[in-house]
């Protein structure tokens, strides 16, 4: 990898951490869900010098052309966050149903209570 | 207050929510109706309330098994018996309502579901009719019994049932099948069907059309796997 690169991936890695950080900070974006965002940042940052664990590592796993030991990470990387969020977004729906039922019934109650 | 309550969730039914809460309550005038509108973008609440039902208004659309649990636990909470859902489309027959709690009495059922199939014909398209097929086949061999119509909305429920379904997850959001049945039988509820007369929808298209049969079916697998392996308490 030649020093250029190093540099841009560098770069566009501090860029996404930084920009993480600030959604945070103006509560754009929750702290607990920030965090794999955050890792995700540090990540590419560090795969600025990833190729001297990765090329080793490919070809100790029989993988003739490292970048694709590379995009493999990736897309699991990319599985796990989404299965994260899945999660989020049924547990999100659960709430919301019980909420939206209380929320009705109570009404109703409320209704009932200002006629009598 | 009665110990009887009739829910109706109700979409965008406009046309037809009046009458059939004028004929419930012909038919059966020893229920309580509820209409529970399921964030109708038109006048079905109105119309609901007009007709002289109880209303509950969900404040956003939420789909028909949140909408029935929203029933259920309002039946809990106002100490009802028993309780008849049914369509706001005018499909189901409100006259049958006697045969559901006759077989009931007869069977000492805790629920009765309303056959269409037992009593007579009724036209749907193929994979409608292929998944109904697949799915009392399934329900075959978990219970020992035979659902002709396991989709049915027409049902009668005893206290013990609507109250264990109206906890938190015990009911699903969108359309409640064959998995309710084996859920209701897996906790050693007795289940009963009982013919009932459908009568043609008055207006709009069935939900089970185009492409959404298909998606419906490895929906429903996937709830029935979950029924089998999962521990109740």
């Amino acid at each position: 990898m030649t020093l250029t690169m190093r540099i841009v991936i560098f770069i566009i890695g501090a860029l996404l951490f930084i920009a993480i950080l600030e959604l945070v900070r103006r509560r754009k974006f929750r702290e607990e869900l920030s965090i794999i965002w955050l890792l995700i940042g540090f990540g590419v940052i560090l795969s600025s010098i990833a190729d001297l664990v990765i090329d080793p590592l490919a070809f100790a796993l029989g993988i003739s052309y490292p970048p694709a030991l590379v995009f493999l990470i990736i897309c699991l990387l990319f599985v796990l966050v989404m299965l994260y969020f899945s999660i989020v977004v049924s547990d999100l729906k659960s709430k919301n149903k019980e909420l939206a039922q209380k929320v009705a019934l109570m009404e109703y109650r409320n209704s009932k209570w200002g006629q009598t | 207050m009665k110990s009887y309550l009739i829910i109706i969730p109700a979409y965008n039914e406009e046309k037809t929510i009046a009458q059939v809460i004028y004929d419930s309550h012909q038919a059966f005038p020893e229920a309580d109706i509820l209409v529970v509108n399921d964030g109708s973008t038109d006048s079905t609440p109105e119309k609901a309330k007009n007709a002289g039902a109880m209303l509950v208004d969900m404040p956003y659309n939420i789909g028909y098994g949140g909408v029935l649990q929203t029933g259920f636990r309002f039946a809990v909470e106002y100490g009802y018996d028993f309780i008849i859902t049914m369509d706001g489309d005018g499909q189901h027959d409100p006259y049958s309502i006697k045969n559901l709690k006759d077989t009931m009495e007869l069977e000492n059922a805790d629920v009765v579901i309303g056959s269409r199939f037992l009593g007579g014909n009724y036209n749907m398209g193929f994979f409608r009719k292929l998944g109904v097929r697949l799915f009392s086949s399934i329900a075959r061999l978990y219970t020992g019994m035979t659902f002709t119509d396991p989709t049915s909305g027409f049902q009668l429920l005893n206290r013990k049932v609507f109250a264990y379904l109206s906890e938190k997850d015990n009911y699903p959001l969108d359309y409640p099948d064959v998995n309710i049945i084996m859920a209701l039988h897996k906790m050693g509820f007795k289940i009963k069907e009982t013919p009932v007369k459908m009568l043609e929808r008055r207006v709009g298209k069935s939900m089970h059309s185009g492409l959404k049969p298909f998606l419906y079916m490895i929906r429903m697998i996937l709830a029935i796997i979950m029924v089998v392996i999962r521990k109740e308490r």
